[in-house]
């Protein structure tokens, strides 16, 4: 897949802000922005996709380059591929701390106001946090789209799961989804006849093959329930093996890595450990492969449907207090990321969509004043919440082979016990306990700083501490609540003088209740397998939360959502069902934080799905 | 001994196909070599550019065994002669030039160059003999040669497949006049898109004329252009030699350029970026009984077992080429482990892999050794 040359891509500021012919304008360059591009582009429509971030990796060298950045950096966070940019700052996990009770800390670019401070990311560079995504992609249970009916939690979304369903297979089309239908047919979930995923699913890693002996046949019980478990193949956006029976045996053409030269990679998944925050090979689906597609598409004239403009930070949301509508959005072009010069556009079109995910779309609202007549916007933030629980197998276990998770236990995610706490699904990380300690590194160190091992020692002892290890996270249900949210003040401004996001979190107790069975849950399941549990957390933890006399490290889990959700009138809503804005006709304010609730489904391909609905949409308003 | 170059059995056309996967796996050591003499950090643009195109001859390796195994053949890379003993020649019209195992760099470009450039037969000489006499050494490896008489090769790797696509017409219309066809190889042997992707052309079964030629003509218009334009048939993709040419003129082509002027942005070369390896080692050259030698000799034991992977996979087995990935990632680390150590005896020079595959001579010792121990 061929970027078009750098010089049709690149637009001149100026010109953009003379430009009276954009039929949309998008902020944001994540799968929600792209899809919708080119939709849009698809129906001939002139498009312009703003991004903060520099655009460089968009061509395979650029790309190269933050893979270089990756290599070398000392802490392998989410976000340690990408450069410090100042202009499109964003969180970045390693710099928190525990917050004392009623203190704020704006050190770090999200404001932590408290109690619980969050380490959840997005990225803003060109493809969004489809560049550092894990591309699992489960669909919401049909359940999850009715929490308030059938449990009494959350909310209900305004749309039912068949109404979402067929767009769920155009999402896992445009990502090119591998898995297989009868891997994903539990709990109730079913597919249309004769439907197969895009590619064939990837095989479990050894280490969920040792998991799964360890389990398979075992059940558990939950309020008089019983839960049977065993490891299941998780759907992934990486490039495996194309399905030939996909769309009635005509197959399905995977996107291999996008360039603008003539040196494109094949791009299938090697089983790299890195898939977050980088796949070396391109294999795993970013945005850049959906945008690729319709930076490709010409108008009429030869000209290119869709624009991009780089270093382009939207500042305002301009209404025109007569119609209601917005008539233009002023951006902010910065010159250089090293330095905070920049010059203020106004940019004009017809449809304005707002793509920049859950805080920064919240954000860029707030920032115009633009509370909404439910005054929802900003509220309502949702992450999973993830406990880790870590052990030593007893045997080998060949950790730290094999993409960053392919299977877990998931059949804990629907059930009557949801009346009383949050349901879960469990990441087994094929990365071991990297997420919890610093493994590998963190062993390396102990091992010779403590246990002065060297040479052959060494190396066994490496082998004999990673590659037993066994990380479950588990990923837990989190309901809308209100007061969960981002605020803004005009004291915390970034360098280019935008407001930068304030986070106000409580962990809700229904998703509390959830960890606490979680974690007793996979104590069980250790001992099956005759692990040595290893877990434990720290009081000074920054994601520290009491519960119930015990304590346990909250993390996020980068799922944004619900800072503008979707429902059935404007008072309990920011958004129909449609993603469009009740007060503000030509606005869309799409992705994550649309969503009602998000069950325990990461949420990409969901916001993803309901994007082509919304994509829909505007070209209905165009016509 | 006179040889006509026209194909006239089925059991020629299949020499002929051997003859074309020798020819596309031939490519293969010197343009990988050339990848990973690559030092870190540097040379980006050219090591895209080798990598797809090193991917895109393994592509061409696995069409010339789909049309083997259409026409009933048995794809085998386990032939003694099937890896060239490198330097090999490659006809260049009159006469051949030598392709040799050796590092990035200007020379290796040249060559690479020489390889994929189109050699079209000037007017004056198309009525002569298609069937040129070989200039270079008898012992040497010329790819591209007749299969019954290694004296003689094709004026061209272009007329080499010429012969073979006229080869499968006449002989699927003779076979067609008798109400048969000679395209009766087991459909499951045939190695579909599921195992192979990239931008650079699909893997599709072949099971006819239409097929066969259109698998042929990938191969032909990929490696050489098809004569003038410097992108394929739809306009999509840049033929190797013109890919090749970029690193040499520093610049990227866009589409619309005139061939020998890329106007597309500039790329950086550094030509001191490669591990200096030592042309063409054959591991009789490096130091008995040393850690060199030993993981040498491993690596072509190693690439002898892929061969033989590959063959298995190609003769009704075409799910082993998943297992044939992890192999190649394993020699590429040997091979990373010979190029980036110093040569004993050679100072300023380093290892290389020697790709002398399934040949004895590959440790003339070994078989000394072994009666001393005895």
């Amino acid at each position: 897949m061929l970027f078009p040359s750098e010089s049709a891509l690149r637009v001149d500021p100026q010109a953009v802000a003379g430009s009276r012919d954009y039929d949309i304008v998008i902020v944001g360059s994540g799968i929600s922005g792209a899809i919708i591009a080119k939709q849009a582009a698809e129906a001939g429509k002139r498009v312009l996709v703003l991004e903060a971030g520099t655009g460089a990796n968009r061509s395979l060298v650029g790309y190269d380059d933050l893979l270089t950045t990756f290599y070398s950096a000392a802490a392998k966070d989410n976000q340690s591929p990408f450069p410090v940019n100042a202009n499109a700052a964003m969180p970045r996990s390693p710099q928190l701390r525990k917050l004392q009770a009623g203190e704020t800390d704006s050190s770090t670019y999200i404001v932590q106001s408290g109690p619980y401070v969050s380490d959840t990311t997005y990225t803003r560079i060109f493809g969004g946090t489809t560049m550092h995504w894990e591309a699992k992609t489960p669909r919401m249970l049909r359940s999850d789209f009715k929490s308030r009916t059938n449990y009494g939690q959350g909310l209900d979304w305004p749309l039912s799961f068949e109404e979402v369903e067929e767009d769920y297979r155009l999402a896992e089309q445009e990502i090119g989804v591998s898995a297989n239908v009868e891997d994903q047919s539990y709990l109730g979930q079913t597919f249309p006849d004769g439907y197969v995923f895009p590619m064939r699913g990837l095989p479990l890693s050894y280490l969920d093959q040792q998991v799964n002996n360890g389990i398979d046949g075992t059940s558990v019980d939950l309020y008089g329930r019983i839960y049977p478990l065993k490891v299941r193949p998780y759907p992934q956006g990486r490039n495996g093996i194309p399905n030939p029976a996909y769309d009635g045996g005509r197959g399905y053409r995977p996107v291999g890595a996008v360039n603008t030269h003539q040196v494109e990679e094949g791009g299938r998944c090697q089983g790299n450990t890195n898939c977050v925050p980088l796949c070396p090979v391109q294999a795993r689906y970013h945005s850049g492969k959906t945008l690729a597609k319709a930076f490709r598409m010409n108008g009429k004239s030869g000209q290119p449907l869709v624009e991009l403009l780089p270093q382009a930070v939207a500042s305002k949301v301009v209404i025109d207090p007569d119609s209601g509508k917005v008539s233009a959005l002023e951006v902010k072009v910065y010159e250089d990321p090293r330095s905070p010069v920049y010059e203020t556009i106004s940019v004009r079109g017809k449809v304005f969509v707002l793509a920049a995910g859950a805080i920064e779309t919240a954000r860029l609202m707030l920032s115009s004043g633009l509370r909404s007549t439910s005054g929802l916007v900003g509220r309502n933030l949702m992450d999973h919440a993830y406990l880790l629980n870590w052990a030593l197998m007893p045997q080998i276990c060949g950790t730290m082979r094999g993409t960053s998770s392919t299977g877990g236990i998931v059949d804990l995610r629907d059930g009557p016990f949801r009346e009383k706490q949050a349901a879960f699904a469990i990441d087994i990380h094929n990365d071991g306990w990297g997420w919890a300690t610093g493994a590998p590194t963190s062993d390396l160190l102990e091992l010779v700083d403590d246990r002065n091992l060297h040479g052959s020692d060494l190396r066994q002892g490496l082998i004999d501490r990673v590659s037993r290890q066994l990380l479950l996270a588990v990923m837990l249900e989190v309901m809308p609540v209100e007061s969960n949210r981002i605020t803004l003040d005009p004291q915390f401004t970034d360098a280019l003088g935008n407001m930068r996001p304030i986070l106000s979190f409580t962990v809700p107790e229904y998703t509390m209740r959830g960890a606490a069975y979680a974690r007793q849950f996979s104590r069980t399941v250790f001992a099956r397998l005759g692990a040595q549990d290893h877990t434990s957390y720290d009081r000074s933890d920054f994601g520290y939360v009491a519960y119930e006399g015990q304590g346990y490290a909250i993390r996020g889990g980068n799922h944004l959502a619900g800072t503008h959700i979707m429902g059935t009138t404007k008072t309990n809503s920011v958004v129909n069902k449609n993603q469009r804005s009740w007060d503000h006709e030509n606005l869309y304010l799409v992705g994550g934080g649309s969503m009602p609730t998000i069950g325990t489904a990461n949420v990409t391909l969901t916001l993803a799905a309901m994007c082509f609905r919304s994509g829909r949409d505007i070209l209905n308003y165009l016509h | 001994m006179h040889t006509h170059s026209s194909i006239r059995t089925l059991d020629e056309l299949k020499e002929f196909l051997h003859g074309a996967m020798q020819l596309e796996h031939a490519t293969i050591p010197p343009y990988l070599t050339a990848l990973y003499s690559i030092m870190p950090n540097v040379n980006q643009d050219a090591a895209q550019i080798l990598r797809v195109i090193v991917v895109e001859e393994m592509l061409h390796l696995t069409i010339a065994a789909n049309v083997l195994n259409a026409i009933g053949g048995t794809p085998d890379l386990t032939r003694p002669d099937f890896v060239a003993s490198y330097p090999a020649y490659l006809p260049d019209g009159e006469t051949d030039f030598e392709v040799g195992i050796q590092a990035f760099g200007r020379e290796a470009l040249a060559t690479f160059l020489k390889i994929e450039r189109p050699a079209a037969r000037p007017e004056h000489l198309k009525a002569q003999s298609p069937l040129i006499h070989r200039k270079s050494s008898q012992h040497k490896t010329v790819l591209g040669s007749h299969p019954r008489n290694k004296d003689l090769h094709f004026y061209s790797i272009g007329e080499f497949y010429a012969a073979i696509v006229e080869g499968i017409k006449e002989l699927e219309e003779k076979a067609k006049r008798e109400g048969q066809t000679i395209f009766t190889g087991d459909r499951s042997r045939q190695i579909t898109s599921e195992y192979y992707y990239s931008g650079g052309g699909e893997l599709f079964p072949v099971f006819d004329l239409k097929s066969a030629l259109d698998a042929l003509e990938l191969i032909i218009e990929q490696g050489e252009g098809d004569g003038g334009g410097i992108y394929d048939d739809d306009e999509h993709e840049l033929a190797h030699y013109y890919r090749f040419e970029e690193l040499v003129k520093g610049r990227y082509y866009l589409k619309g350029d005139k061939p020998g002027h890329p106007t597309g942005p500039p790329l950086q070369i550094d030509w001191d970026g490669a591990y200096p390896i030592k042309p063409n080692l054959k591991v009789a050259e490096i130091s008995d009984g040393s850690e060199l030698r030993e993981a040498t000799v491993a690596f072509n034991h190693r690439y002898g077992e892929f061969l033989a992977l590959l063959t298995r996979a190609y003769n009704g087995q075409p799910s082993l080429l998943l297992e044939a990935v992890p192999v190649m990632f394993e020699f590429r680390n040997m091979m990373l482990e010979l190029i980036r150590n110093p040569l004993q005896g050679h100072p300023g020079l380093n290892g290389s892999p020697t790709y002398e595959i399934g040949k004895n001579t590959a440790d003339p010792y070994a078989a000394h050794r072994a009666e001393a121990a005895a």
